[in-house]
C-alpha cells in the first residue's frame, strides 16, 4: 500500500490542491438556500461541480506521473500497472468520500434541511467515483496537465449545465431534455430530486446503479496505460 | 518504421459508432431513461472488448441484455447487431447465421433492422478476414525482418573477416620478404663482410686476391638477388592514391580536382579498397542523378585517420534517391565495420565525407 | 523603436496558441449556442428576451480572463531562463513588457469583437452602440490585463499568481450572481454597483442601450479610473522586477 499512502500525501502537498480539497467543500456548506429552485441549498446542488473539479485535480496527478516518466519506470518496477492505478484511485476516492462526509455532516450541524442526509451521502459517494472515472478517461486523451485541466473546465460547465445541475431540466427545450440523460450529471440531479421528493427506494438504487455503470465504463476506457 | 492503421481501430470505431446509433435512436425514439441503461450496458461491453480480448461466449451477455429489453424497447433489436458482429468477428459462422435468421424470423421487425443486421454481419466478416490477413502479414514481416538482420550480421562478419584476412596477408608477405632477404642476401652479404675482414689480415698476396674475387662474386650475386626480390615484391597493378588518381582521370563527364595530403603509404590496403569504392560510387551518383559540373575530391591522411571528402556543386539533388540508395548505405555499413563514419549532406551541392581511423600499431609499422 | 518590430511576433505567438483560442473563442461560442438554445423564448420582466442580457454578460465574463495570455508571456520572457536572452537584446525591456501587454489587450478585444459579432448576427443579441460596446470590452480587457500583471509582479510563485487571476475572474462572476443569486444585503449591492467590473461593464452597456448615457459614462469611468490607479500600482511593482 506504499503507493496508496504516497498518493494520499501527495494530493495534499500542493497548495492549490489543498484549497480545492478543503476550502471549497467547507465553503459549500455555507451557501444559502434558493427560493424556488434548487430544492437543496446551493452548496449541495453545486457540490457535484466541486466533485468534478476535485476529480480532475486528483487525476492529473496520474497525468503528471506519465509526463515525468514515472509510469515508464513503474513498468520495470515490481508493481503492476493495475496495482498502481487501483491504489491511486483508492487514495483519491478516500479523499472524495471524506469531503462528502464533511459536507453532509457539516450541513446537518449547520441546520440545513437535507431531507435524507444518509442517502445524499450515498449519492455523493457514487457520483465521486463517477467523477474520478470520467477524469481518468479524460486525462488518457492528453499529454499536458494544463491543457487537460483547462479544456475539462469548459467540458464540466457544459455537462453540468446540460445535465440540469445549474438550471432545472424542465426549463429546457424537449430535445435537450432527452439529450441530458446521456450525461452522468443528469443522474446526480435526478438523485437530488429523489432525495427531496422520492419515496420508492428502488428508483434511488437505479440512479446509483447507473452512476456506477458510468464509473465502470469510464474506468475501463481510462485504464489504458499510455507512456509518453 | 512507419506502421499503417491497425484494423482494430476500425473494428472499435464500428462498435462505438453503433453505440452512437443506438443513442441517436433512443433520443429520437422513446427516450425512456430506463431503456438508456441498455445502451450503457452495451457500451460497457464494447469498451471492455476495446481494452481486453473477451472470449467468444461473452456475446451471451450482449444477447442476454438485448433479449431482456426486447419487450420494452425497439432499440434492443438494433442492439442485436453488436453480438452478431462479435460472433462473425470470431469466425463463429454457424451461430451467427442462426442468430441472424432467428432474429429476423422471430422478431418480425422492420426492414431496416434486416439491413442493419446484414451490414453488421458483412462488416464483421470483412473485419475477420482483415484481421486474419493482418496476422499472416505480420508473421511474414517478422520472418523477413529476422532474415534481414541475419544478413546484416553476416555482412558485418564478412567485412571484419576481410579486414583480418588482409592483415594476415600482410604479415605473411612480410615474413616471406624477410625470409627471402635473410636466405639469399643475408647469407651472401655476411659471407662477403667476413671475407673482407679476413682480407685485411691476410698476408699471402695470392690468397688475398682469391678472397677479394670471392667477395666480388658474393656481392654481385646478392645484387642480383636484391633486384629479383624487389622485382618480385612490387605489384604490377596500381594501388593506393595512384589508383584513385587513375579513377578520377578516367572520369570525363565533369571537371574533377584531386588533392591529397599526408603520408598515403601508411594507409593499409583494405582501407584503400573502401575509399576506392566510395569514390566510384560518389562519382557515378553525381553523374547519374545530379546536374553538377565540378567535383572536388580531397584526401587527407594524418597519423590517426584518413578523411576522404567528395563535394560537387549540383543543385537539383533528389533527396530520396540519394539518401536511400543502397550503394551509399552499404558503404556506410562498411565504414562502420572499420569503426569509421560516412556522412552525407546535400545542403550545398552534395557532400560525402568518409572518415576512417588508422589503428596504431596494428597496421602502420 | 525596435520593440515595435517584435510586436508582430508577440501577436503571432498569441494567435498560434490554440488552447487559448479554444478557451476564449470556441468555448464561449459553444456556450452561447447552448444558452441561446435553452433560453429561446424566455423573456425578462420588462419583456426583453433573456438571451440579450445573457449574451452580453457572457462575452464580458470571458474578457475577465483575457489577461492570462499577457501574464503567461511576461512570465516566460522575464521570469524564466529566457530572461537572460531578453536582457541581452538591444531594446528597452520595459517597453517590450508594455508591448506584450498591449498585444494581450488587442488580442482579447479582438476575440471579444468576434464573439460580439457572432452573438449579434447568429442569435440576434442587441448590443446597442457597437463603438460603445467595444470601448467597454476594451476597458474590461485593460483592467483584466493590469490586474493579472499585478499578480505576476507581486506574487513570487507564478502558479499562485495564475490561481489568483482565476479567483479574480471567477470571484467576480460569483459576486455578480451569475451562478446563483447572491443575498440582497447592502454589501453585495454596493459591490455590484460600484466595484464588480462585470456588473459595471454590463450596466454601462445596458445604460447606453436604454439611453441613460450619464449613468453609463459614470460606470465606464469607474472602470477607467480603476484601470488608471491600478496601472500606476502595476508600474511601481513592475519597476522592481523589470529593469
Amino acid at each position: 500500500m506504499t503507493i496508496f499512502w504516497f498518493s494520499l500525501k501527495r494530493s495534499f502537498s500542493n497548495t492549490t490542491n489543498l484549497i480545492f480539497l478543503t476550502l471549497f467543500p467547507v465553503g459549500a456548506i455555507f451557501l444559502p438556500m434558493g427560493e424556488v429552485w434548487p430544492f437543496l441549498p446551493y452548496g449541495y446542488q453545486f457540490f457535484g461541480i466541486i466533485v468534478l473539479f476535485v476529480g480532475i485535480r486528483l487525476a492529473t496527478i496520474i497525468l503528471e506521473d506519465r509526463a515525468k516518466g514515472v509510469v515508464k519506470r513503474l513498468a520495470v518496477a515490481p508493481v503492476t500497472h493495475f496495482q498502481y492505478l487501483t491504489q491511486n484511485l483508492l487514495a483519491f476516492s478516500i479523499i472524495l468520500i471524506l469531503q462528502s462526509i464533511i459536507v453532509i455532516y457539516g450541513g446537518v450541524l449547520y441546520g440545513h434541511e437535507l431531507y435524507h442526509p444518509e442517502w445524499l451521502l450515498v449519492l455523493f459517494i457514487s457520483f465521486s467515483f463517477t467523477s474520478l472515472a470520467v477524469a481518468l478517461a479524460w486525462i488518457s486523451l492528453y499529454r499536458s496537465k494544463e491543457t487537460s485541466f483547462l479544456v475539462y473546465m469548459s467540458v464540466i460547465f457544459l455537462i453540468v449545465f446540460l445535465g440540469g445541475l445549474l438550471m432545472p431540466i424542465e426549463a429546457f427545450p424537449d430535445i435537450l431534455q432527452r439529450i441530458a440523460v446521456i450525461f452522468p450529471t443528469y443522474w446526480l440531479s435526478e438523485g437530488i430530486v429523489w432525495i427531496v421528493f422520492g419515496n420508492d427506494i428502488s428508483e434511488f438504487l437505479l440512479i446509483n446503479g447507473v452512476l456506477w455503470l458510468y464509473t465502470i465504463i469510464f474506468l475501463v476506457i481510462g485504464s489504458v496505460r499510455r507512456i509518453n | 518504421m512507419k506502421t499503417g492503421l491497425d484494423a482494430n481501430f476500425f473494428i472499435n470505431g464500428w462498435r462505438f459508432l453503433n453505440i452512437i446509433l443506438l443513442i441517436h435512436l433512443w433520443i429520437i425514439g422513446d427516450s425512456n431513461a430506463g431503456n438508456f441503461i441498455l445502451i450503457l450496458l452495451l457500451l460497457l461491453l464494447a469498451s471492455l472488448r476495446w481494452r481486453l480480448s473477451l472470449p467468444a461466449w461473452s456475446v451471451l451477455f450482449d444477447l442476454f441484455f438485448c433479449l431482456l429489453y426486447i419487450p420494452y424497447t425497439n432499440i434492443s433489436h438494433y442492439g442485436l447487431a453488436l453480438p452478431l458482429f462479435e460472433l462473425v468477428l470470431k469466425g463463429k459462422w454457424l451461430y451467427s447465421v442462426l442468430l441472424f435468421l432467428s432474429s429476423i424470423i422471430l422478431l418480425s421487425s422492420s426492414d431496416f433492422i434486416f439491413w442493419h443486421l446484414l451490414q453488421a454481419m458483412l462488416f464483421g466478416a470483412f473485419s475477420y478476414f482483415t484481421l486474419k490477413n493482418q496476422h499472416v502479414q505480420l508473421e511474414r514481416l517478422d520472418a523477413l525482418r529476422k532474415s534481414e538482420y541475419e544478413l546484416e550480421r553476416l555482412k558485418t562478419d564478412l567485412l571484419k573477416a576481410n579486414q583480418s584476412t588482409s592483415q594476415q596477408a600482410r604479415l605473411l608477405e612480410r615474413n616471406r620478404i624477410s625470409r627471402q632477404l635473410h636466405d639469399h642476401l643475408g647469407h651472401d652479404l655476411t659471407g662477403a663482410s667476413l671475407a673482407i675482414q679476413a682480407y685485411e689480415h691476410m698476408e699471402d698476396q695470392q690468397k688475398a686476391e682469391q678472397l677479394l674475387e670471392e667477395v666480388k662474386k658474393r656481392i654481385q650475386r646478392s645484387t642480383i638477388h636484391l633486384r629479383e626480390t624487389v622485382h618480385n615484391m612490387s605489384s604490377t597493378v596500381m594501388t593506393g592514391a595512384e589508383r584513385m588518381e587513375e579513377i578520377i582521370n578516367d572520369f570525363h563527364q565533369f571537371d574533377t580536382s584531386f588533392k591529397k595530403y599526408g603520408d598515403t603509404f601508411s594507409v593499409p590496403a583494405y582501407i584503400w579498397s573502401l575509399l576506392e569504392s566510395c569514390l566510384k560510387e560518389c562519382l557515378t551518383n553525381t553523374a547519374r542523378h545530379s546536374n553538377a559540373t565540378k567535383t572536388d575530391i580531397d584526401l587527407q591522411v594524418t597519423d590517426a585517420l584518413v578523411r576522404l571528402s567528395i563535394q560537387d556543386n549540383g543543385t537539383k539533388q533528389n533527396k530520396k534517391t540519394q539518401f536511400e540508395g543502397s550503394g551509399l548505405r552499404s558503404l556506410q555499413l562498411r565504414t562502420r565495420a572499420l569503426d569509421g563514419s560516412l556522412s552525407i549532406s546535400n545542403e550545398d551541392g552534395f557532400l560525402v565525407v568518409c572518415v576512417i581511423p588508422l589503428q596504431e600499431g596494428v597496421d602502420r609499422d | 523603436m525596435r520593440v515595435i518590430s517584435t510586436m508582430k511576433f508577440t501577436f503571432f505567438r498569441m494567435v498560434r496558441e490554440y488552447i487559448t483560442l479554444l478557451l476564449l473563442l470556441v468555448v464561449p461560442i459553444v456556450l452561447l449556442t447552448v444558452f441561446s438554445f435553452v433560453l429561446e423564448g424566455v423573456t425578462t420582466e420588462t419583456g426583453e428576451p433573456l438571451i440579450n442580457e445573457q449574451n452580453v454578460i457572457f462575452v464580458l465574463v470571458f474578457q475577465m480572463f483575457g489577461g492570462a495570455l499577457a501574464m503567461a508571456y511576461i512570465h516566460t520572457d522575464f521570469f524564466t531562463e529566457r530572461k537572460q536572452r531578453i536582457y541581452a537584446l538591444p531594446f528597452n525591456q520595459t517597453l517590450y513588457a508594455f508591448s506584450i501587454m498591449v498585444c494581450g489587450i488587442v488580442y482579447s478585444v479582438l476575440l471579444g469583437i468576434v464573439l460580439m459579432t457572432f452573438s449579434e448576427f447568429v442569435f440576434g443579441a442587441d448590443w446597442g452602440n457597437w463603438l460603445w460596446a467595444i470601448y467597454i470590452i476594451f476597458l474590461l480587457a485593460l483592467l483584466s490585463n493590469i490586474v493579472c500583471l499585478i499578480f505576476t509582479f507581486s506574487v513570487n510563485n507564478f502558479k499562485i499568481a495564475e490561481r489568483l487571476s482565476e479567483v479574480y475572474g471567477v470571484g467576480f462572476v460569483i459576486l455578480a450572481g451569475l451562478i446563483f443569486p447572491v443575498p440582497g444585503n447592502d454589501f453585495f449591492v454596493f459591490v455590484n454597483t460600484y466595484v464588480n467590473p462585470i456588473t459595471l461593464a454590463a450596466d454601462a452597456i445596458y445604460g447606453m442601450n436604454q439611453s441613460h448615457a450619464g449613468e453609463a459614462w459614470f460606470r465606464s469611468n469607474i472602470l477607467l479610473i480603476a484601470s488608471g490607479v491600478l496601472f500606476i500600482v502595476m508600474l511601481i511593482l513592475g519597476k522592481r522586477k523589470i529593469r
